[in-house]
Order: structure tokens, then sequence, then C-alpha cells
């Protein structure tokens, strides 16, 4: 019970937010998800279930548990939600939207926080469902913008494939277990290896979709035509991990059925598709978003690959630093309104925003003693025995400190006076959202491993303390290289000398051609089922319209008429004893 | 057994009250009167449902699961029709010393242990509602035409129960043994009480009725009439006839005709009140499929329909019976409903969502559960069929919600009043809240079923 607690600020803000005054709609938000926050404190660990239904041996269950993963995903969720909200104080300043901004955001806590408390697949795919809804909505919150509309529905297609996935999936797993319940699932999975790599090729896809993994991946980087505070929250910290949460609370039915190493491959593609696209990508917020898929791909590596609590460190640490560039972003978007990083310029003007994006970048980076340095640290050192994977990590770690650096220097040139002007007249609540996201970046980590907050003992065993000084050595050493092949490249301007590697970036080997054919393949087979769904609503159309005919016909047995009803009244009852004397006789 | 006593002295206080009152004092003294005897009723009846005590009285009660679940319903209905008489009626006083009346006969119906007391039940049931339509001078058609129906209704049922003495030697509800002059009795019944319950064929003059009367009588007789034709038809197909296996193929067929003729005559309808007809044919229509299979699960979803369309059609009439002050009474009329008066446009959203069975609300758990039932009981094409009509049902009810939401160049506002207004919440709260946690009703649906085809 107490877990559905902390949904109760927020649904009872939606209901205050519909019937306020829209000047305290804002308020509303925040306080609500400040409440959800404060909520955490006192929620116990442990299970709770609440029967829906129970029928002939089915049961089925809103399950909710709290456990250590659990309240890694509620905290991530329920601190930048706060951020987020108070950043939109400043960023969403069109007054006419704001009601509908604001109740669409916490509907997508709520989700959210169901998502992460979920216990059972029923209470899983119900969040599951209204994450798609909230981010549909959000991604296509400017309905005005074509294009946006046409990445919201890009969106949905693409996890539409998934939620069937998982839908059948749980018809499946329904059927063997009669319950919906993770543990039951589990255990009854284990007598039907068939149908268990089944689920787990269903769930698979799911999770892939969702988390936006190659090959679908695609939808997260257009996903940004939302509004800033939206990619914040949605896109970078919370809704895209909801597939890599989904497999590492489901990891027995995956270790189960060793379908790991294929989705370690697959995360391993995708990681090199996004950092190659990370780095020739020109649109401010795309780069970030790249970047998110290349870090998602990284979990999901991790996390099949074995090395399971650097894959959930990394899932914690990301979430602070990502938040905070797109709080920058956004900041750089409002100031000098245009979007590709060779029209934006003027970060250095405003000192405190410059600081604070500067925290981020290093942590993205890889620099001691961020965030962003212990998740890669901890990844690439527990992949060490195998070399292979140890080189590709590292080269991985070059390549984003140098796009970190190019997205950092791109934003940082000169700038003309009005936008220097707009910089410094910056709304507060973006400056202040951006200083608290920046100390986090800072202080996650030491809070992580120094107070072992929730309850992972068995991942302290990666502590700093016990971390080897040559790997911090190496890390280091990696992230400035990055750094100096950044500046020289992007600050000095050095194109003609180097243009055979801008050129290589630009036009990467793999990021055009293969990419984009796999991309297509996956929008035709969307388009495909499209085009199934429109003959099959042309059919039901022709149906709909047989039985409006027919409609006009029944209309007219009802006029009023009594005798007429006589006469149909005994015609029944006459049909009916001849139907009945039938079935004697037979 | 003495809870029993204090509901049979809280049912003659609560028509002699209503005599007297109507006499002596006020209608707000009436109204709360009325609420408040009946909402003792109420206590009463959850409170000896939960001490299981089960009891006969004289032989001729009994007081069994099966009759408290029914109780409760029709005391909640009737409940809720009172405010919505107060509320809308010029003569309240009139009318609900009627309702009282009515209330008495439907008890007597869930109650009885013989077919004499579903006779006299639903005698005592539908004259007075019968002068309750009469009442409002516009209605004298819809009266005659409910008139007669309940005159046929019952001339059948008298004739039936003869056939039965014949066959069974007895008027009780006791179980039968397969012979041919019962199946006479068996299609009599059906036809007699398919008036009450708008059955296919017996339910042409139904859109007519409905229309014909106010809004807030056309809710008693959607919202609570209706029912308590099925309480009696359950009670005499389940305690009787449940050897006649074959023979409950014709309830079948009968389900399928009637929610075919529901959902098609209302594809075209413009009236709102004529089209909630045809809907609460079609949701018979469903409740008859959950009565076909003649097992306990679909007779759980049966009566699980029966309870959330209780719910949604008051709701629904409450709003309809506003708008109709309004002369907002076709589709067409009710357009940019959602400016004029946006809580009442989102209830009548969530009650359509329901009838069509949207998930989290009462709708979907009764339709899922009929499904099921009849998937069990082998009788999966009506499973298909029943889909394939909500489906269809969809049509009607979207160009509904289309309408309420469409843009309309007058902006006025349409008021409702407080109690009006409660009405509606309580249905909107009891669609969402036991579609969301429907347990506690299933439990006491699943020992009223299973109650009914343990005797």
């Amino acid at each position: 019970m107490q877990a559905l607690l902390l949904l109760l600020p927020l649904l009872l803000s939606i209901i205050a937010m519909s019937f306020v005054r829209k000047e305290f709609v804002k308020y509303i938000a925040l306080i609500a998800s400040v409440i959800s926050l404060v909520l955490l404190i006192i929620v116990n660990n442990g299970s709770y279930f609440i029967t829906l239904l129970s029928l002939g041996g089915y049961t089925l269950q809103i399950a909710t548990n709290i456990a250590a993963l659990n309240l890694l995903l509620l905290s991530i969720v329920l601190i930048i939600a706060p951020l987020v909200i108070f950043y939109s104080f400043g960023y969403m300043n069109i007054r006419s939207e704001q009601r509908r901004f604001y109740i669409e955001i916490v509907a997508f806590e709520a989700a959210m926080l169901l998502f992460a408390m979920s216990y059972s697949f029923i209470t899983m795919f119900i969040a599951w469902e209204f994450l798609s809804l909230t981010s549909y909505l959000l991604i296509g919150f400017w309905y005005n913008n074509e294009v946006a509309n046409i990445a919201a529905r890009k969106a949905i297609t693409t996890v539409f494939i998934g939620d069937i996935c998982i839908l059948a999936a749980m018809a499946i797993m329904l059927a063997i277990s009669g319950s919906l319940n993770f543990t039951t699932v589990f255990t009854s999975l284990q007598n039907a290896p068939s149908a268990e790599l089944l689920v787990a090729i269903l769930l698979g896809i799911a999770i892939f979709t969702k988390s936006a993994q190659f090959p679908f991946s695609e939808w997260l980087p257009d996903a940004m035509e939302g509004p800033t505070p939206v990619s914040a929250f949605l896109h970078s910290s919370t809704m895209v991990k909801a597939g890599v949460f989904a497999l590492l609370i489901l990891s027995p039915i995956f270790i189960q059925t060793n379908l790991n190493t294929m989705i370690f491959y697959f995360a391993l593609i995708t990681i090199i598709l996004a950092t190659l696209n990370a780095l020739k990508e020109k649109h401010i917020k795309k780069v970030i978003a790249y970047s998110t898929i290349q870090e998602l791909g990284l979990m999901v590596l991790a996390i099949s690959g074995g090395a399971v609590a650097a894959g959930v460190y990394f899932f914690f640490a990301q979430s602070f630093y990502k938040v905070l560039l797109f709080f920058s972003s956004g900041a750089v978007m409002e100031a000098t309104e245009k979007t590709s990083l060779d029209e934006t310029s003027g970060l250095k003007t405003n000192k405190l925003i410059y600081i604070t994006t500067l925290f981020g970048v290093l942590s993205l980076a890889g620099f001691i003693p961020f965030d962003g340095f212990f998740a890669s640290m901890g990844l690439s050192s527990s992949f060490s025995s195998n070399l292979l994977v140890y080189l590709a990590l590292n080269i991985f770690g070059v390549l984003t400190s140098i796009y970190a650096f190019r997205w950092f220097f791109l934003n940082g040139k000169k700038s003309p006076a009005a936008v220097t002007v707009k910089y410094l007249s910056m709304p507060k609540s973006i400056v202040i959202s951006m200083i608290i996201s920046a100390v986090l970046t800072l202080v996650a980590s030491l809070v992580f491993f120094y107070f072992g907050v929730f309850g992972f003992n068995s991942f302290q065993t990666l502590s700093i303390t016990s971390l080897n000084y040559f790997d911090v050595l190496i890390e280091s050493i990696l992230a400035v290289i990055g750094l100096l092949i950044a500046y020289v490249i992007y600050k000095k301007s050095l194109r003609i000398r180097s243009s055979y590697l801008i050129k290589l970036i630009n036009n990467g080997i793999l990021t055009n051609e293969v990419y984009l054919y796999f991309v297509k393949a996956i929008y035709e087979f969307a388009e495909g089922f499209y085009i199934f769904e429109e003959g099959l609503s042309k059919f039901l159309d022709g149906v709909g319209y047989m039985f409006i005919d027919i409609g006009k016909e029944v209309r007219k047995v009802s006029v009023g008429n009594v005798n007429s009803y006589a006469l149909i009244l005994s015609v029944g009852i006459i049909l009916l004893f001849v139907f009945v004397y039938m079935i004697n006789v037979v | 057994m003495f809870t029993f006593y204090i509901f049979g002295v809280l049912c003659a206080a609560l028509i002699f009250g209503d005599l007297l009152l109507n006499i002596f004092s006020n209608k707000r003294v009436q109204v709360i009167f009325n609420i408040i005897l009946l909402f003792f009723i109420g206590i009463i009846i959850l409170y000896a449902y939960y001490n299981n005590s089960y009891s006969s009285i004289l032989g001729l009660f009994s007081f069994n699961p099966f009759s408290e679940f029914f109780i409760l319903l029709f005391t909640v209905g009737v409940a809720l029709i009172n405010l919505l008489y107060f509320s809308f009626a010029e003569d309240y006083r009139e009318l609900s010393m009627l309702l009282s009346f009515s209330l008495i006969g439907m008890y007597i119906v869930a109650l009885s242990n013989s077919l004499t007391g579903i006779f006299i039940g639903l005698e005592l049931m539908s004259i007075p509602t019968v002068f309750s339509i009469l009442l409002s001078k516009k209605s004298l058609e819809a009266a005659t035409k409910l008139f007669i129906l309940a005159a046929i209704s019952i001339a059948i049922f008298s004739f039936a129960m003869a056939i039965t003495y014949g066959g069974l030697g007895t008027l009780s509800l006791i179980k039968s043994q397969y012979s041919n002059i019962m199946l006479v009795a068996f299609v009599l019944f059906v036809v007699s009480l398919g008036f009450e319950a708008s059955i296919f064929p017996f339910n042409v003059l139904v859109p007519d009725i409905y229309e014909g009367s106010p809004g807030y009588i056309t809710a008693l007789l959607g919202g609570v009439n209706k029912k308590v034709g099925f309480a009696a038809l359950i009670q005499v197909l389940i305690l009787i006839f449940i050897a006649y296996h074959s023979a409950f193929i014709v309830i079948a067929i009968l389900s399928v005709f009637t929610m075919f003729y529901g959902n098609i005559g209302a594809l075209m309808q413009k009236n709102l009140k004529r089209l909630m007809a045809y809907s609460s044919i079609a949701q018979a229509g469903y409740i008859l499929i959950g009565i076909a299979t003649a097992s306990v699960y679909g007779m759980s979803g049966a009566l699980f329909q029966i309870f959330a369309h209780v719910f949604i059609f008051i709701g629904l009439l409450a709003i309809i019976a506003t708008l109709e002050r309004k002369n907002m009474t076709t589709i067409d009329s009710i357009a940019g409903l959602k400016d004029k008066n946006p809580f009442m446009a989102f209830a009548m959203v969530l009650f359509m969502l329901s009838l069509v069975g949207l998930p989290l609300t009462t709708g979907f758990v009764g339709k899922i559960l009929i499904f099921l039932g009849a998937i069990y009981a082998g009788l999966a094409i009506l499973a298909v069929l029943g889909v394939l009509n909500s489906m269809i049902s969809l049509y009607y009810y979207l160009k509904i919600i289309t309408s309420i939401y469409s843009k309309d160049t007058l902006k006025k506002h349409v008021n409702v009043d407080k109690y009006t207004l409660s009405v509606v919440v309580i249905c909107l709260a009891v669609t969402i809240l036991f579609g969301i946690f429907p347990q506690p009703i299933l439990n006491m649906i699943n020992s009223a079923a299973t109650y009914l085809f343990s005797l």
C-alpha cells in the first residue's frame, strides 16, 4: 500500500491541475512531485498485492515491490522530476499550453513510478502503455509543428511493435502459469524451456524498442522535436531506461535462455552506430540523443555481458549529467533560437551556465571525479579479462570524449550581442536547476558508493577504494586524448589539415548506408503493418456500412404501432415453440 | 433471523411513511426520509450478507446470497432514482410513493421462493411504474404501451404458471425433470420475462417507451425495472429448468438476436433516449449470453454486467434528463457539450466507454467475465459474436463522443443541480472504482451464483 502512496500526490495533483486557475498549475505540479520525493523516505521495502480478477484458475494482480533495484529507479525519477518541472518554470513560458504540459509531465511521472515498482506483468504492462502514451503526447507537444507530429507517430509506431510483443508474451505466460506475477512466472517458465525462449525473444524485442536499441533506435533522435524538458526527462534519463530496467528485473528469463549473447552483440552494434552518429550530428539535441542511445547500449551490453553491477551503476550515474546536458542545450536554444551546432554560440557569456555545462561535459567525457568517470571506469574494468571488448570500450571512451567536447566547443563560439543579452537574462529557474543537477553529477556517486543508500551491499565491491590506479590512469588519459583531438579539430578550427579525419567522421563508414538501410527496413515494416491495418479497416468499414444499412431498416420495425407489434410478438412466440419442438425431436 | 424482521419493519415503515408524508409533509422531508430508510435497508442487508445469515421466512421468502445481492442493487438503484425524481419532477411526492411500492415489488421478486411471489412482485413493480409515467401529462402513449407490455407479460406468465402447476404439482421454485409439458412452460416463461428484460423479439415497444417517458423515469425503467426482469428470469431458468440443457440453446440464440437488434437499431438513431434504449437492449443481449452458459462463471458475468449497467444507465440518464430540460435531445444538439459543462461531458464519455467495455471500468469486467464464461461453457461462438457487437456499438458511442467534443457556436452553459450531480458522481465513482477493483463485488456475485447452482 505504501508503494502506491507515492502515486497518490501525483494523481491528486492531476485532478487539481485540471480545475485550478492557470497560474497555479505549475506550482501544484512542483509541490506534488516534491511530496512524492519526500514520501520515498518513509516507504518500506517489501511487496504488496491487490487482486484485480480471480477467476477460473487465473489471477490478475496489481503487484508492487520495493527492493534495491526498484528504489534505484524510483529515486532517479523522483529526484529528476522536480528538477525538470522547476526548469520548465522558466522554459515553458507559453501560458496557454502550460496546463496541458504539466498534466502530461506529472502523468508521465506517475506512470514511471508505477513501472519502477511493478512486480507483475500486468502492472508493468499498464505502466508501459501509459509511458508510450505520455511519450507520444509529449513528443508531439507542439502539435502545430508537422515534424513533431511525424516524430511522435514514429515513436509510437516503433514502440507499438514492442507493445504487441509484450501482449503476446503475457498471453503465453498467463496460459502457462495462470498468473502474471514475476516470481510465479519465473518458476513456472523454468519447466517450459521452449515457451521460455519465445517469451524471452518477445520481451527482448519490447525492451529493444523501448530502450532504442538497434534496429529500433531511430525514433529517439527524432523524439527531440519535443520540448527540451521532455527530452531531459523522458528521453535521456527515465523512460528510455524502462527497457534496461525490464532487462534487469526480468534477468532470470534471459539468463536461462542464453539469449544474452545475442543481446550483447546487438548492443555492440547499437553502440558503434550511435557513437558514429553522435560524432557527425549537427542538431544540438540530437547529438545528446545519440549519446543516450550509446549509453543505453553500454548498459545493455554490461547487463547481458554479465557485468550487472557496472551496468546498474551506469544506469544510476548516467541520469544526472544527461539531464544537465539537456538543460544546457535548452538554455542555448533559448538564447540563440538556433538548433544547428554551426549556428549556436555564446555559451561562455553566462558564467554559471558555462561552468555547469562544463560539469556535464566533463562527466560525459569521463573525467575524474565526475559520475561519468566512475561509470565508464567500472564498465571497462569489469570487462578487462576480455581484451577485445576492453579495447572497444576504450575506443568508445575516446570517441565519447571527442563528441562531448565537440558539442561543447561548437556551443562556445563567440556570440552576437543580442544573444549575449539573452544569456545574461536567462530565467532563474533554468540556471538554478542547472546548478542543482551539476552538483548532483559530483555528489551522486559519492552517495551511491559511501553510504550504500540502496542497500547495494554486493555492489560495494566496486567502490572507489578498490579501484585500480592503473585503470584510473588509462581512463583519464583516454579522456584527455579525446579532449585534445576535439580541441584541435573544433576549437582551433584546423579543418584543412584534418579534412580527411573530418570527412571520415562525417561520412562515417557505417553510419549512412547500412544504418539507414536498417532504419528504413524497420520503418517499411511498420508501414507494411500500417497498410495491412488500412486494408483491414477498409474491410471493417464495408461491414460497418452493411450494418448501418441494416440499421436503417431495423429502425422501421419499431414504429410504435401496437398491431404490428402484436404480429411480431405472435410470430416470435410461434417460432420459439417451433424451435424448441425441433430441439426436442432431434 | 432477527435482521430480517428488522428488514420487514423497515420496508413497512417505508411504505406507510411515504403514504403519511405524502399527505402531511413537504417533499424535502420525504426525500430525506426515503434516503435514510433505504440507507438502513442497505446496511441491514450488508450486515446479513457479511454474517452469512441466510434463512427463509414463512416458507415464502428466502434470504440468500442471490437475493441479498439483488436487494442491495435495487436499494441503491432506487435511492439514486429517488434523488433524480427529487431534482427533476414537480410531483415528487406521488412519484416517490409509487417508487416505494415498486421497490417492495422488486424485493418480493428477489426474495420469493415461489412463482406466486414472482408474479405478485412483478405486478407490484410494474403497475406503479405505469402510473408514474402517467403523472407527466405528455407521456400518455408511453404509459399505455408499458401497460400493454406488462399486461401481456403477466398474462403469459400466469399461463406458464398454470402449466407448471400441472407439470410439477407445485408453484415453488424446484428443479424439474425433463418433460414436454414443462418445455411449453419454459418457452412461455422466456416469453413473459422477455418482456420485462427487453429480449428480442419482445422488445419492439421498448424504444418507444423509453423515448416517450421523461428521462428520470426512463432511468428507472432501464436501470432498475429491467434488472428485476432479469432477476426473475435467472431464478426461474436456473432453479426450475437447469436440467433442460438443450433448451438453453434458445436463450443463446435469443441473446445473439437481442445483441444484434440492439446494436444495429442504435446505429442510425438520432434521439439520445431512443439510442440508450437500443443500447440497453444490446446490453441485455450480453447479459443473456451469461445466462445461456448455465454455468457459475457465465452467471457471475451476467450478474456483474447487471450490476455495472444499473449504474452506467442511471448515470447516463441523469445527464440526458438534464440535457432534456434544455431541449438537447438529439446527438446533434449536444454538440460542444464539452464547453457547456466539462464535467458532464467527461462523465458521459466515461459511461459510453464503459458501455463499450473499456478496461478499468465495470463494463469491461462484466463483458470479459461473460465472454470467458461463454468460452469455458463451450459457447465460444457467442463470445465472438459478443465482441463483434462491441465493435459495432463503438460506432454509435463514438458518434456521441465526437459530437460532445466538436465545436458549437452557441456557448450557453448547462447547469446541473447538486442532486443530479451527486447521482452522476456516485454512478461514475462506482463505474471506475469497481472497474479497477472488482474483487469485493465479484466475491458477492460468486457466492450468489454458486448458491443459485447449488440448489
